[in-house]
């Protein structure tokens, strides 16, 4: 039997500890919580008010036979092959899975803790989505800013859907005319890629959405309702709705420079073994992978571990379909790989009732039934490839 | 990402979501006045994405090639 120790019960972690063959691997899962939770619903718990079970015990979504520990880790020695926990304990392993994700950090900007302490967001928690969904409600005109904070995210298209949703909630409560809604980014243009930027770019000036592009957040002024930039702009606004940075783990590696200066571990890009380490891997959000930070590439990067450690080829190839809620109704998808530039892809209802389809089959997807479905999507909808380039 | 006193190599070759102009973002966002970032792409939109950027922060660009396929843009924080 393989000792395979997966750290982190989210859903790249869960998807690849249902995916591996009990016969063959002894399971052991720590992870830091307990319950899990479904992260695309904060974006509507925080602008549509939506309120279902969104938190679902990590134990109810495992396969019987793996071990589920209730721990956080706090070092990975990659040389020793061992973890170790906040409880004391020494784990060794044949194979590691790192699945830690990753989480937001106001401290990095100066202003943001205590903004987001009485604002709220809707990428760190459910209490944070609430919070900001009570301040919108309690919103009766005036400038709300809009935007995420530093380059790294979760979601790439999150930071839009938030200001098209709000935009959305503020006409239906007939507030849309005494209010400016002002979207910034770190970007040069409201979406990084170009070729949905000039999907996203008309929506925002049909809907008198005002855009401040190389905005990089430098540091808030609670008292003043500011925001400055590092390229010398500043917002002034009523309501803030600011996405903090983001940052992996707390983890100690051995050797350090398994993990970068935001404690991303460092991985081969289309093995995803971690630098240094022949038996140890990553998926999700916690890897420095020059891709979007998606439940679905956690998905896809867990199905390739999940092979390789059964001892057959598989790669990653980058790929991401982000949906993205445009709103009144309608969505798209960020369809892209490494090799592949993103697509053009107009926004449609039928898109959006997949993105509404997916909240309902998200749990069962964490068992890997589903994967042959999502085989059939994934080649149906294959991006085109890049002319290659050499060194 | 890799620094050696006031000088990083970005590696942004292969990544086009959200692409070079994100790893150039967070490689200023880490920068002093003083040094020189060196960013990789294969991304041919980085040309004129890394131009709007030096022309908005103030910053120089110092060189732009291109061979093989592979872009190399040389950038010197003067502002920050
Ligand atoms: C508003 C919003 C909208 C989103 N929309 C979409 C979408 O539409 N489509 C999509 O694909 N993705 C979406 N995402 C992103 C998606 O939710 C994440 O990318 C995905 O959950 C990443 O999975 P993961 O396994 O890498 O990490 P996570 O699911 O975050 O799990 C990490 C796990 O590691 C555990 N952990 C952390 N540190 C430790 C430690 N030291 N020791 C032990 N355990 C630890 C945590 O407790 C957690 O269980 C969205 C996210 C947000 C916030």
């Amino acid at each position: 039997m393989k000792r395979t120790l997966i750290v982190g019960g989210g859903s790249g972690g869960t998807i690849l500890a249902n995916s591996l063959d009990r016969h063959e691997f002894e399971i052991t899962m720590l992870s830091s919580s307990f319950g899990h939770l479904f992260q695309p619903a904060l974006l509507y718990v925080a602008f549509s008010h939506a309120r279902a079970r969104f938190v679902r015990d990590e134990r109810s979504l495992l396969a019987r036979h793996v071990n589920l520990l209730h721990d956080e880790v706090t070092s990975i020695n990659l040389k020793n092959k061992t973890v170790a926990t906040k409880s004391g304990v020494l784990f060794p392993y044949d194979y590691l899975v790192v699945a830690t994700g990753m989480h937001t950090d106001t401290s990095q900007i100066p202003g943001l803790s205590e903004t987001n302490a009485e604002f709220g967001d809707y990428h760190s928690s459910l209490a944070k989505a609430e919070r900001l969904s009570y301040h919108l409600d309690g919103f009766r005109g005036g400038t709300i800013a809009i935007g995420q904070s530093s380059p790294i995210i979760k979601c790439p298209p999150s930071p839009l859907e938030g200001v098209l949703l709000t935009d959305q909630l503020l006409r239906k409560r007939g507030l849309r005319e005494i209010s400016r809604l002002i979207y910034f980014t770190p970007y040069p243009r409201p979406y990084s890629a170009e070729p949905m930027n000039e999907v996203v770019e008309p929506l925002l000036e049909e809907r008198g959405i005002e855009v401040m592009t190389f905005f990089d957040v430098e540091r808030i002024d609670p008292a003043n309702k500011t925001i400055f930039s590092i390229e010398g702009d500043k917002i002034e606004y009523d309501l803030p709705i600011i996405i903090p940075p983001f940052v992996g783990a707390n983890i100690t590696y051995e050797p350090s420079d398994a993990v970068d200066e935001d404690h991303f571990v460092i991985a081969d890009k289309s093995t995803l073994r971690i630098k240094g380490a022949e038996d140890a891997f990553v998926v999700g959000d916690a890897s420095n992978l020059p891709t979007s930070k998606a439940g679905v590439g956690a998905h896809l990067q867990a199905k390739v571990v999940a092979q390789l450690l059964s001892g057959h080829p598989a790669t990653f190839d980058g790929r991401t379909s982000c949906p993205f809620d445009t709103g009144d109704g309608r969505g798209t998808f960020v369809i892209g790989s490494y090799d592949a530039p993103v697509i053009k892809a107009r926004p449609t209802r039928i898109k959006h009732l997949m993105k509404t389809a997916f909240q309902r089959i998200y749990w069962i997807s964490l068992r890997g039934t589903l994967n042959p479905v999502f085989d059939v999507y994934f080649k149906l909808t294959a991006p085109k490839k890049a002319a290659a380039a050499s060194d | 990402m890799n620094q050696t006193s006031g000088r990083t190599l970005v590696d942004s070759r292969g990544s086009s979501c959200p692409g070079p102009i994100t790893d150039l973002a967070i490689a200023y966002r880490r920068s002093k006045v003083g040094d020189v970032i060196e960013l990789w792409a294969t991304d041919p939109g980085v040309k004129a994405d890394v131009n709007a950027w030096a022309a908005k922060t103030g910053n120089e660009i110092v060189s732009v090639d291109e061979a093989g396929g592979k872009i190399t843009v040389i950038i010197r924080i003067t502002k920050r």
